[in-house]
This record gives C-alpha cells, sequence and structure tokens, in this order.
C-alpha cells in the first residue's frame, strides 16, 4: 500500500512514516501543503492519503474538498490527523470526504485502529 | 486565568510529551507573575485569541530541545541537525491545540496560531500588553523545560 504523507511539518511526516514503518507499510509519498499534495497524486498512484488540516498555500479541507471533485482520486480513503478537535471541525472534515479522523497527539495504536478502519470498510 | 487553565495546560503537556516525545514529563512547583524567565536557549510560542486572547510558551536549553527532537524522529539527539526547530513548533503546536480544545469543551472559544521558534542565546522574551503569566517547570530526564501560560488581563 502506497501512502500519500500530507503535512507542512517535516517532523510530523517523519512521525507518521515511522509509525507506518512499523506497521509494516513501507511506500510513502510526502508532501508540504494540500497543492503539492495534488501534483503528487496526478502522476503517483497512491492507495491511503493522511493529511494535516491546517498548512499553507491549500489546506488540508480544500485538499480533500478537490479530492472529491475529481473521477480520477474522489475514491482515496483519506484519514486526517490534526490538532482541531472541536465536534463542528470533525463534522465539516466528514462532509468535506474525509474517511476517518485523528487528534494529535496520537498514539501508534491509534493511527493503526483508523488505517484498519478504513481499509477493512 | 485560573487555576483550572493551569491544571488544562499542564496535562495537554504531559499528554503530548507522554505520546509523542515518548517521555515522562514531571511538574515542579508553578511560578505566577513577572519572576525569574528561564535560562533557555530555545523558545516556541504560539498565540491564541478569541473569548479569551494570550500566548502558550515552551522554553527549554538546546541539549533538551535536541533529546526532545532526536525521541520524536526516532533519532540520537547529535543526529538530529536541522531538524530541532520543526519539532519543538510542533511539540508547541500540540500542547497549544490541547489546551484550545480542553477550553472549548468548557465553553472558551478560541482559535491558535502557528507556532514561532526561536534559538539563539543573551535573549529575552517580554510581553507589552497587560497579562498574568504562570510559568510551568517540567522535569523531562536530566533537563528542565517550561510552558508557560501568558493570558490577556481582560
Amino acid at each position: 500500500m502506497r501512502v500519500l504523507i500530507v503535512d507542512d511539518s517535516s517532523t510530523m511526516r517523519r512521525i507518521i512514516i515511522n509509525t507506518l514503518s512499523r506497521l509494516g507499510h513501507q511506500e510513502c509519498v510526502e508532501a508540504g501543503n494540500g497543492r503539492e499534495g495534488l501534483d503528487r497524486l496526478a502522476t503517483t498512484q497512491i492507495d491511503l492519503i493522511i493529511t494535516d488540516w491546517n498548512m499553507p498555500e491549500m489546506s488540508g479541507i480544500d485538499f480533500v474538498r478537490n479530492l472529491r471533485a475529481s473521477d480520477k482520486t474522489k475514491s482515496v480513503p483519506v484519514l486526517m490527523v490534526t490538532t482541531n478537535a472541536a465536534k463542528d471541525d470533525i463534522v465539516e472534515a466528514l462532509r468535506a470526504g474525509v474517511n476517518n479522523y485523528v487528534v494529535k497527539p496520537f498514539t501508534p495504536d491509534t493511527i493503526k485502529e483508523k488505517i484498519e478502519a478504513i481499509i477493512h470498510r | 486565568m485560573n487555576e483550572q487553565m493551569v491544571g488544562t495546560l499542564v496535562q495537554a503537556t504531559q499528554e503530548v510529551f507522554e505520546t509523542m516525545v515518548f517521555k515522562s514529563v514531571a511538574l515542579q512547583t508553578p511560578i505566577y507573575g513577572e519572576g525569574l524567565r528561564p535560562r533557555s536557549n530555545v523558545v516556541a510560542l504560539v498565540g491564541f485569541a478569541g473569548e479569551i486572547s494570550g500566548l502558550v510558551a515552551f522554553y527549554s536549553t538546546l541539549e533538551a530541545a535536541n533529546e526532545i527532537a532526536g525521541s520524536m524522529l526516532g533519532v540520537a539527539s547529535s543526529d538530529v541537525d536541522g531538524d530541532m526547530p520543526d519539532a519543538i513548533g510542533e511539540v508547541s503546536n500540540m500542547i497549544a491545540g490541547a489546551f484550545r480544545s480542553r477550553l472549548a469543551e468548557e465553553g472558551m472559544q478560541c482559535a491558535i496560531s502557528v507556532p514561532t521558534v526561536t534559538t539563539g542565546s543573551n535573549f529575552y522574551t517580554r510581553c507589552i500588553s497587560q497579562v498574568q503569566r504562570v510559568l510551568c517547570p517540567f522535569t523531562m530526564d536530566a533537563h528542565e523545560i517550561f510552558v508557560e501560560l501568558i493570558v490577556t488581563k481582560q
């Protein structure tokens, strides 16, 4: 499974990559914001997207809306990982097309559970 | 500012360190007011504004900051190199974010800013407006780190 990780923090991208590696997912592609994420999707087959919300150039929410508006990417599962924990935020993300949601800080087990929930849906 | 807010900040800090830095941090005695500011080489600031406004500040030595970054990234602190400011920014972002979420649960809505991280020596931070401050010292292994809550006086 090839995973696209979209986050403006290089630290957070490394943490997620390390977590995925421990879970047996070795193929990861990185992007620093939503616009870069769309560029990666144009050239690379992606099976799962893990995205932050608050990013420069294009936010995670706008990135997901763009994904869902395209026939090529509308079905790619998306896990949002963010500090935005309010109920209204979660509802907005789900309405935009996010499949599941993780609030930072998170444990590796939480990421594992959320990914498995998406894959087995 | 009240004791509950300070408790919220302390809980947020401990949760972030345990889950993302894989280190326990033990709270020492909080210091209220304009007391001695910690000697530090790394300062991270995250602003918040809304029904309540102010700053969450993180202070540490360079050595402690590199240990934190190394632990988050799964590398030796000596191998952290240029990643430390981003890592400390992310720690501060998560502490402020968790603090903000808990405030929201108590009915106080606010938004947080992007973090800024300053590294160096022989500098100090000062608030221009009238504020209430509480500095929370923590021990982390052999180091001391500090998280401060600064709230604008209404």
